[in-house]
């Protein structure tokens, strides 16, 4: 697998936006994602509010989002990425809790593009963050 | 070697330095290397401090009482002297948390791999009812799990042998050759004698090494248990020297616990089913053994029946284009045509093989007094031929040849009634009913009349050679099958066997038996078994009531009833487009000639 290649050339290391308010997630998601190739810069925030600031100042390809959170939860957030004309590049991903479909409805409705249940899949987040960074 | 380099962020390192620098002369330049990488620098000549630059101090960074790095001042000093160790202590505690807090991570991800994992693999393995299914969905994920593996092999110990184990399944290029060459080897045996599995790596270097185990690099195999019971073994071979690690060795075991216990419910599921199959075919070998007459139509119709089914399955247009034959319905239809008849178990078999219309089981004694009685006339006979040395000769032998002849034409017309080939005529009831007018003399001098009452009355029978009585109890088979087969336990998707079965002998007007059901009311698999059982009876080699017929007389004798309502035209047409009659002949008729 190549996430593991970390030699492999690449021009600007793309950015990553990890926003939860639960301190071992972001800890967790942040080691898992050091794995990707190209060295990716990797941005983490506490809250809704302060993602939100983060990521339209970072611009990050690439944005991990909780559901609850507090000062603005993940729904509102994404919303507002969503709507920002600026920030199309994009990729949002929604962690939801295990079992909560109605998360997915909404996460849909706010126009997230992929889902993933904690306590996440280490294999699936590298494979799912390869496949979003590689075309770039 | 502890790679720290990426432990600490520059950022925050700065933020030390901006701390530190008031504490030091001014000019100062402070550097941090960790492992070959400048982690951070502040000062003029902080990018190319070294550590063996004159004038330059440097501390020791150390994590787990190894060397990872060096903090680097300049000037050299009193204040460089106090504030460096300071600084050093600072940067050490920092990696120490950090790289405690990345072990903890790690493990933490580890375990939610396994978990992920483990989640997986339950939903896939669990559902497999089939063991190979099951070993290739373990090897399946594998691969995902390991991807420097190349290849891989699940061994199953044969039921039948004690200790024989057998490949059963195997990925990877020249996989089946690599991992028979193992099999046959004495690493092998070693392998398979422990309680637990292991890994060799480096194989070419090892004790074990014979030429026969090239390409191999390196092996792991784990033993596949399920609850006290050794099933097998997972074995898994990579070309590299270096193929598997503990950590590998720690995921497989997961893995292969949760394959093991849906393999052993793999193995109860097929031996039960055996188990049932096994009956099946012994009551079907039952009803087959009863009468030499239908011998092995329980295993030709299941056959013919099929052979309609797939062909109803496979219409993609026509009355049958939405007709789908599941593997559930497969089995069922074909555990329907093996136990049709299994009502006639309980048929007496002297009816099932009636050939004549006076067959009956018969009590012997009376043909003995006949055969008393015909001597004892012919010793009369010779008595009367003497004494009548002296009358009209001419005139007595006319008369005698007259009865004789009338006598044998008159036998020879029961004689054929009896066979019941052809159909009874009204005229000819009524010349059945002449003859046992006709009287004879029995042994006790009573006079009786030539036919009795019941053989007037199976001999009177029009069609066939059945009274409607024995008709009735033919009949009832089915009746038999169904009220049989209602008292099996038939798991969900073998439901419709009874429904099937007891449909055999039901005409698409309604007119057949037991219950008088029309087409609309009959399932296709049903109205195929009816199909099925019409053909195997007609093409059967033998029947008591026949002789074999060729196959154009057969599929006369089915255009006919498709054409008066007794079976399905479409199925008919069906069965003639799709040549299944020719299939069939070509298979079981062929010896016979058409």
């Amino acid at each position: 697998m190549t996430y593991r290649d970390k030699d492999k050339p690449m021009g600007n290391p793309a950015k990553i936006v990890i926003v939860d308010d639960e301190v071992h997630i972001r800890v967790l998601l942040e080691q898992t994602l050091e794995d990707l190739a190209g060295e990716p810069e990797i941005l983490t925030a506490i809250n809704g509010a302060e993602g939100l600031a983060l990521i339209e100042r970072e611009r990050p390809q690439l944005i991990f989002l909780d559901v609850m959170m507090p000062f603005m939860n993940g729904y509102e957030v994404c919303t507002a990425v969503r709507g920002n004309s600026d920030l199309t590049d994009a990729t949002i991903v929604m962690l939801t809790a295990k079992g909560q479909e109605s998360d997915r409805a909404r996460g849909l409705e706010a126009g997230a593009h992929h889902f993933v249940t904690k306590p996440f899949d280490p294999d699936e987040i590298l494979a799912l963050a390869e496949a979003i960074l590689e075309p770039s | 070697m502890i790679d720290a380099a990426h432990y600490l962020k520059a950022a925050w390192v700065l933020q030390q330095f901006a701390l530190a620098l008031p504490l030091l002369p001014a000019g100062a330049s402070l550097a941090l290397r960790l492992g070959s990488k400048l982690t951070a620098s502040v000062g003029e000549a902080g990018d190319s401090l070294t550590e063996d630059m004159a004038g330059c101090s440097s501390f020791p960074i150390l994590l787990e009482e190894e060397r990872v790095g060096v903090l680097l001042i300049t000037p050299a000093g009193e204040a460089t002297r106090h504030c460096g160790p300071l600084l050093a202590h600072a940067l050490q505690g920092m990696l120490q948390s950090e790289h405690a807090r990345r072990a903890v991570a790690r493990e933490t991800i580890e375990s939610y791999r396994e978990m992920a994992m483990l989640q997986r693999a339950v939903i896939e393995f669990n559902h497999l009812l089939k063991p190979a299914a099951v070993a290739a969905a373990l090897l399946r994920e594998f691969d995902k799990l390991k991807p420097g593996a190349d290849h891989g092999a699940i061994f199953l110990y044969d039921e039948a042998e004690e200790g024989r184990l057998e490949l059963i399944q195997c990925v990877g290029d020249g996989a089946a050759d690599i991992f028979s060459r193992l099999q046959a080897g004495s690493l092998f045996v070693d392998m398979v004698s422990h309680a637990t599995g292991d890994i060799a790596n480096d194989l070419p270097n090892s004790p074990w090494w014979t030429p026969e185990l090239a390409p191999l690099g390196a092996l792991m195999w784990l033993p596949l248990n399920a609850h006290d019971e050794r099933l097998g073994w997972l074995v898994v071979a990579s070309r590299r020297t270096e193929g598997f690690s503990a950590a590998d060795m720690k995921r497989a075991q997961v893995l292969v616990s949760v394959a093991a216990t849906a393999l052993r419910n793999a193995q109860l599921y097929a031996a039960e089913q055996r188990l049932f199959q096994s009956f099946v075919q012994v009551i079907a070998t039952a009803i087959d053994a009863k009468s030499p007459y239908t011998a092995g139509h329980c295993r030709r119709v299941p056959e013919i029946a099929l052979m309609i089914a797939e062909a109803a399955h496979m219409a993609e247009s026509g009355p049958f284009a939405d007709f789908v034959l599941d593997d559930a319905g497969r089995n069922a239809l074909e555990i329907a045509a093996m136990l049709h008849d299994c009502g006639k178990v309980v048929t007496p078999e002297w009816i099932i093989d009636k050939a004549f219309k006076l067959d009956a089981i018969v009590n012997r004694i009376d043909l003995v007094a006949l055969r008393f009685e015909l001597l004892q006339r012919d010793a009369e006979l010779d008595l009367h031929r003497a004494l009548a040395q002296d009358a009209d000769r001419d005139a007595a032998r006319q008369v005698y040849l007259e009865r004789v002849r009338h006598l044998d034409d008159d036998f020879a017309f029961l004689d054929k009634c009896n066979r019941g080939t052809e159909f009874i005529t009204d005229e000819q009831l009524a010349r059945i009913r002449t003859i046992a007018c006709r009287t004879w003399r029995d042994s006790h001098g009573a006079t009786l009349p030539l036919l009795t009452e019941n053989e007037v009355y199976n001999l009177s029978t029009q069609r066939g050679t059945l009274n409607p009585e024995e008709r009735r109890i033919i009949e009832d088979h089915v009746v038999h099958t169904i009220n049989m087969l209602s008292q099996i336990a038939f798991p969900r998707p073998l439901r419709k066997v009874v429904e099937y079965a007891g449909g055999h002998h039901e005409r698409m007007d309604g007119r057949g038996y037991p219950n008088g059901l029309t087409a609309a009311q009959l399932s296709i698999p049903a109205r195929i078994l009816a199909i099925a059982d019409v053909f195997e009876a007609l093409t059967a080699p033998d029947r008591p009531y026949r002789k074999p017929g060729n196959l154009d007389w057969v599929l006369d004798i089915m255009q006919r009833q498709k054409l008066d309502g007794h079976i399905d035209g479409d199925l008919f047409d069906l069965f003639l487009s799709e040549r299944i009659h020719l299939d069939y002949a070509e298979k079981h008729l062929a010896a016979r000639g058409k």
